[in-house]
């Protein structure tokens, strides 16, 4: 049984016993003309569900689910917190056949609602890991402290040759630099897009091989399937090809000229 | 055998009828001249008779069951119902396409009319190709094969985008990391975040996509990587209102390498003001001061 037919059963099964559902006919006997009864329960049927995926946050072992679940949470909130001034329009016109106390109720349970929407955790307490290592090592980049400005004090030391050579190299050598940063700026900024194209490439690659090892098999299968095939092909064609058939053949052939040959002469 | 479309169709209809004399509905012979009909129709770009003809074909393929064939008829009616340009019709037609792939029991061939239907769609009915782009995901990520939503989830992202739904761009962003950490896909995983962050700063959410962030670095292997120290970097030059910072980054490689409407959002940051935050870290020094308990 496969699971498409477990499913359609257990759906007519479901519907079968539908009636016996409790939860469900309460909700359809919710008087209908009361729209603020009506929202009200719709937003406290979707603040449940939050509440239970908050709740599997706790349980939930991967990190990246938790992060997902949390959005979630977070934008239902936001929408939630949206419609909690429509119902509190709502609550306050007055309805057919409502006491006074019952009106007051309403806006005290609209308020409480506000209340459970917004304490609804959504892992927003818990701070973020010291990641400031990393950040402020790779923020500052590097630098070179030269506070060299190209003036030495003659007064401490005799110009020799060697030293006029070094501080021309030097000047030099600090001119080509910037040159050379910008070479370096290029190279980094194209191994960063390598390394992307690399990462994306290997994904590409990891999603291809179950395929490929789908696509094998079926090969396969269907390799074997022909090479039965062609086997009681030759079977039957050499049944058929049997001597004694060939030689009947040839006999009723010579039996057929023989009478056509007949016929032409008698008709001649 | 009559090559006038008309008239197959009308023959087809006449086996299909049942009478008197006719006690048992002859599907097969109906459902070759269907097929031949619609495809007459096409060469004669008779759309709207084409699509009425492959709709035939497909109930008749249905009640021969063969289920696989009656879709691939459906997935051709929904081709011809784009041409004529009844939206609507068209994300019907693909749904029950994807619904007789479903019953075949493949799902990548079902997510895909699903996937098509929402492209063909998400210009004229945006909130239609929303569902369908949800629907076509869940049928993947049931049956397991996580890698092939990725594409549907950048979609469904741009979409999103697009109607200017920013929390559910990068809703959308986050289930992408989460199906892409199921399939081990580092790359793409924090790729997503670094575009949930930088979807929740365009729309000026400076604390959404601190809190984005923070959620992000509980992944140890995201604070460390090309993405994650960017995002460090966006988020500190936000609260200390660095404008020329910002900018700096918006133009970096690491942005560059990221989804195209991820990219243009980028290269606007930042938007509105930026000096707002920095306000707010002194209050809570001076209040600090005071308070002595």
């Amino acid at each position: 049984m496969s699971v498409i037919d477990l499913i359609t059963r257990v759906d007519s099964i479901c519907r079968k016993f539908d009636k016996y559902d409790v939860d469900k006919q309460a909700e359809l006997n919710v008087s209908g003309d009361d729209a603020f009864a009506r929202l009200y329960a719709v937003v406290e049927a979707e603040l449940d569900s939050t509440i239970e995926k908050a709740e599997s946050v706790a349980s939930a072992k991967n990190r990246a689910a938790v992060v997902a679940i949390n959005a979630e949470i977070r934008r239902t909130k936001a929408r939630l917190l949206d419609e909690i001034p429509k119902l509190q329009r709502l609550a306050m016109k007055k309805v057919r056949g409502l006491s006074r106390e019952e009106l007051e109720a309403r806006s005290d349970l609209v308020s409480a609602l506000k209340d459970r929407i917004a304490s609804v955790p959504d892992g927003t307490t818990t701070a973020a890991q010291p990641s400031s290592n990393g950040g402020a090592s790779a923020s500052t980049g590097i630098k070179f402290n030269s506070n060299y400005d190209g003036s030495f004090d003659s007064d401490y030391f005799q110009n020799t040759e060697e030293t006029d050579r070094f501080r021309q190299e030097y000047e030099m050598r600090k001119m080509k630099q910037s040159a050379q940063d910008e070479g370096l700026d290029v190279i980094a900024e194209g191994l960063d897009t390598l390394k992307d194209m690399a990462h994306d490439m290997n994904e590409e690659l990891e999603r291809q091989v179950p395929l490929v090892d789908e696509i094998d098999e079926k090969v396969d299968k269907a390799s074997s399937d022909l090479r039965n095939t062609n086997v009681r092909l030759k079977d039957t064609v050499n049944q058929l090809r049997s001597s004694r058939n060939f030689c009947i053949d040839i006999i009723l052939l010579c039996l057929v000229l023989g009478i056509a040959a007949y016929l032409y002469n008698v008709l001649k | 055998m009559s090559s006038d479309p008309d008239k197959l169709v009308a023959k087809a209809d006449k086996l299909t009828k049942l009478t008197l004399t006719r006690w048992s509905a002859d599907w097969r012979n109906a459902t070759l001249n269907y097929e031949q009909a619609a495809n007459a129709y096409r060469v004669a770009k008779k759309y709207e008779k084409s699509k009425d003809a492959f709709e035939k074909a497909s109930k008749g393929q249905e009640m021969l069951s063969s289920p696989w064939d009656a879709a691939k008829h459906m997935e051709s009616a929904a081709a011809l119902a784009k041409e004529l340009g009844n939206w609507n019709e068209v994300a019907d037609l693909y749904r029950r396409a994807s619904e007789l792939y479903v019953e075949c029991g493949r799902a990548q061939p079902a997510s895909d009319a699903l996937g098509k239907a929402a492209r063909v769609v998400e210009d004229h009915l945006p909130d239609v190709a929303v569902q369908l782009y949800t629907d076509a995901i869940s049928l993947l990520e049931e049956d397991d094969k996580d890698q092939m939503a990725f594409d549907l989830y950048r979609a469904l992202t741009a979409v999103h985008i697009k109607l200017e739904k920013y929390t559910d761009a990068a809703a959308a962003l986050l289930r992408l990391g989460l199906a892409a950490d199921k399939s081990n896909a580092t790359n793409s995983q924090f790729k997503a975040y670094l575009g949930a962050i930088i979807v929740y700063l365009y729309a000026h959410d400076v604390k959404a996509a601190e809190k984005c962030y923070n959620d992000c670095s509980q992944i140890p292997a995201f604070l460390g990587s090309d993405q994650g120290r960017c995002g460090s970097r966006l988020i500190s030059a936000y609260s200390e209102g660095a404008v020329e910072e910002i900018k700096r980054l918006a133009q970096s490689s690491t942005i560059s390498h990221l989804d195209h409407a991820i990219i243009k959002l980028g290269r606007k940051l930042p938007t509105g003001e930026v000096t707002a935050v920095k306000a707010g870290t002194e209050e809570g020094e001076g209040l600090d001061e005071n308070d002595l308990t």
